[in-house]
């Protein structure tokens, strides 16, 4: 019954998934930051500043959690449930010393990301030289980044809408190669598989796919946002230096990505480890 | 079929069956002798009935009964060891390599290399992709797209390369769409219609190839006495189908639009690897199907048979793989190809020893009920025999039979006899009876186990049932009107 494996496989690759346009509504964005005062302005007014794209476009309500406001992490989540906004924005390692050190997103953090359903949007730190260079940049060059692209359209609305109208969306997925020689070194201990036609049709298809929906992506896009410019970032390599890579290389302004994961209950560990490593970038975490 | 295992000084290899079959002379064979070799018919029947009980596949199975027939022939009968008179020339053969008929041998190993390499070009998969988006994922218009592709493709290609398309695709798409829980329905409708579709023309089931060969019928009659027939019965079983398993229209226009969207992602030109191999696929299949249906009048060609256009075709097809020709060979069902041969030997030897002529007279009396009572019995003993077991020996068998019965005022049956329509569709339509009655239906409960929708024999019979009934009422009519 070879054959009916290989024709549910033509029709399997034929069918493709196609990106759904769904458009995103923040009404109200929630700013929290560990500064007081002025300081504590300065930070929702960068924020702001940088948001210029979602303010134009839906004329938000904007509110500021001051750090006297809050002492504790259920502190802040009852600030959040109270609020209930549509994105969070703040910054790593509130009410702590270690953002020196691209060690974790502090605490506040991690427990937001995972305990709310809200995007949170986590600005480099006050202390940052980027955080000073904030003030005149916008998101122009926004990329969207998963291990799974193919599907995620949830993902691609968000980067779309934080995107500057005429700014470039570069929608990233990176097949680990760690991974992929773990699973052609048990294919070459196989002798019913030939190991260079596997290594060869199989590497072709796991990035066929994204490139597929990156380009209804585009179709999809083209129609709900003209002026965007959609670009696809598919390849292989070491996931975290891969994007890092990416990132520099196409001075990417914002990076989006998913945090949440069904099976697992912390941040799973690629988004965590580019999240505690791209400290000098603004981030999206869904 | 050539008889040249009886007859060592036949004047040519590529003779009519009917011509060989009314030249077969009577052997002094004793009753017991008869018998003997009978059982080891029925032998040969029941194990192909129990094949995939027995884990072996076909051509083993007919082969041993070769090996075996062929020695008793020698102890037991004068088997007309040659050498053959082929046009002037006298040839020495092995006694077994006449009895196998070449024309229907090279028609098969033709017809699935050029399917094969056509299927390449990403054509039928294009048809059936196109299909599905036309459709806008309504499930009843799928049913019906899908129940007449699997028609076609039946007429075309062999039932189980038809079902497999058909089926995989219905899987696939069904899947897509939210509805696997109509799967059940699709796979049974659709393996039924194999059966039906392999009734349209000359070249769309072995049974037809042979029955059709043997009777001297040709392309363009059978196509014209079989089409409405299966046009009728195809909308009958859909309708049947759409009732029995609830296939209804979408509802809603939030239903449809939400099919619509989810079909739309299904890329008809993903197959597709050259547009220009694909072009030349689709004309070479038109010309291929011209070619064939043309084959009993186009000067030179008849004369080389419909065998030598599948071939020829077929290596044309291949000039575009000419560095991975042995691919394609390797996909031929050579399983397929070795029963046949086995299996010509075998009938050789079973009407050398009496055997047919002994199952002839049994034949014999069905028809001497009348023209009428005679054709619908062997039209229903056909069907049930071929529900139960293979329904390729059957055809030979009832064609060598067929073939050997006077008729009155003396000559054999001419083409459009009823009794050969009664044959033909007996043992094309009996397949769909039972689960085993036919490859295609086997694969279409293949297919429901490898997506979880198991169908014992007795469901299955029980749900094919009402489709089978009404298929045999159909056709016994339909015969019976040439009567």
């Amino acid at each position: 019954m070879t054959r009916v494996d290989q024709f549910e496989s033509v029709f399997r690759s034929a069918a493709r998934t196609v990106f759904e346009p769904k458009s995103i509504e923040i009404e109200s964005v929630l700013v929290v930051c560990d500064r007081d005062g002025s300081n504590a302005e300065e930070f929702a007014a960068r924020s702001r500043s940088f948001l210029d794209v979602l303010d134009k476009r839906e004329n938000l309500h904007w509110t500021t959690v001051q750090g006297g406001e809050f002492r504790t992490v259920p502190d802040l989540l009852d600030r959040v449930e109270t609020a209930h906004p549509g994105l969070i924005c703040t910054h790593r390692h509130l009410h702590s010393e270690s953002w020196r050190w691209p060690y974790t997103l502090g605490e506040y953090v991690d427990v937001l990301t995972q305990a709310t359903t809200t995007p949170v949007l986590v600005i480099p730190h006050p202390e940052r030289p980027e955080f000073q260079q904030l003030a005149g940049r916008r998101p122009r060059a926004v990329m969207a980044m998963t291990n799974h692209l193919t599907g995620d359209h949830r993902l691609v609305n968000y980067a779309a809408h934080f995107t500057e109208p005429e700014g470039r969306l570069l929608l990233g997925h990176v097949e680990d190669d760690a991974d992929f020689e773990r699973y052609m070194e048990a294919i070459s201990k196989i002798s019913t598989i030939n190991t260079d036609m596997a290594r060869a049709e199989i590497h072709a298809r796991l990035l066929k796919d994204p490139e597929d929906y990156i380009n209804s992506c585009r179709e999809g896009l083209a129609r709900s946002a003209p002026g965007l410019t959609v670009e696809a970032m598919v390849t292989s390599g070491h996931h975290i230096r891969t994007y890092r890579r990416l990132i520099e290389e196409h001075e990417v302004d914002l990076l989006v990505m998913n945090t949440k994961d069904e099976d697992q209950l912390a941040m799973h560990g690629l988004a965590y480890s580019l999240a505690i490593e791209l400290r000098a970038i603004p981030l999206l975490m869904l | 079929m050539t008889s040249a295992l009886l007859v060592p000084t036949y004047p040519s290899l590529a003779a009519p069956a009917l011509q060989g079959a009314a030249q077969v002379p009577a052997h002094e064979v004793s009753l017991a002798v008869t018998l003997l070799f009978a059982a080891l018919l029925v032998g040969m029947i029941l194990c192909l009935a129990f094949e995939e009980k027995l884990h072996a596949q076909k051509s083993l199975i007919v082969g041993l009964f070769a090996v075996v027939t062929l020695l008793a022939g020698a102890v037991l009968l004068p088997l007309p060891y040659g050498p053959y008179l082929i046009g002037e020339q006298e040839i020495a053969l092995p006694v077994y390599i006449p009895a196998i008929d070449w024309g229907v041998i090279t028609i098969i190993l033709g017809a699935s290399l050029f399917v094969d390499v056509t299927s390449r070009s990403g054509l039928f998969t294009w048809i059936a992709i196109w299909l599905t988006k036309t459709s806008r994922g309504d499930p009843r218009r799928l049913l019906w797209y899908y129940g007449f592709m699997t028609v076609a493709f039946s007429a075309v290609l062999n039932n189980v390369t038809a079902m497999i398309i058909v089926g995989s695709l219905s899987a696939v798409s069904l899947a897509k769409l939210e509805r696997s829980d109509k799967l059940l329905g699709f796979l049974l409708v659709e393996g039924l219609l194999t059966n039906v579709g392999g009734l349209l023309t000359l070249i769309s089931s072995v049974p037809n190839i042979i029955v059709g060969t043997a009777a001297g019928i040709s392309f363009v009659a059978f196509f014209i006495k079989a089409a409405p027939f299966v046009l009728f019965v195809t909308i009958a079983t859909l309708l049947l189908g759409a009732r029995i398993f609830e296939i209804r229209g979408l509802a809603t226009p939030e239903e449809t639009e939400e099919a619509a969207r989810l079909v739309e992602g299904f890329d008809e030109r993903d197959g597709i690897e050259s547009r220009g191999f694909f072009w030349f696929g689709a004309v070479m299949l038109v010309l291929f199907i011209v070619a064939i249906a043309t084959a009993s009048v186009t000067p030179y060609v008849q004369d080389l048979g419909m065998g030598f256009i599948a071939l020829a075709f077929a290596a044309v097809m291949l000039i575009r793989y000419k560095h991975e020709c042995d691919e394609f060979y390797r996909t031929v069902d050579w399983d397929l190809l070795a029963f046949f041969a086995a299996l010509f030997v075998v009938i050789s030897v079973m009407e050398h020893a009496q055997v047919l002529a002994f199952i002839g007279r049994g034949v014999e009396a069905l028809i001497a009920l009348g023209p009428r009572a005679g054709t619908a019995a062997v039209l229903l003993s056909s069907a049930a025999f071929s529900s139960v077991t293979d329904n390729i020996p059957l055809a030979a068998m009832l064609a060598k039979i067929v073939a050997g019965i006077p008729v009155p005022g003396g000559g054999v049956h001419p083409p459009g006899d009823p009794l050969w329509w009664a044959v033909i569709f007996g043992a094309n339509l009996g397949g769909n009876l039972t689960p085993i009655g036919s490859a295609s239906t086997l694969v279409a409960v293949t297919i429901m186990h490898k997506h979880n929708v198991p169908l014992s024999f007795v469901a299955f019979v029980r749900k094919a049932f009402p489709f089978a009934a009404l298929h045999l009422a159909l056709a016994v009519g339909y015969v019976l009107i040439g009567t």
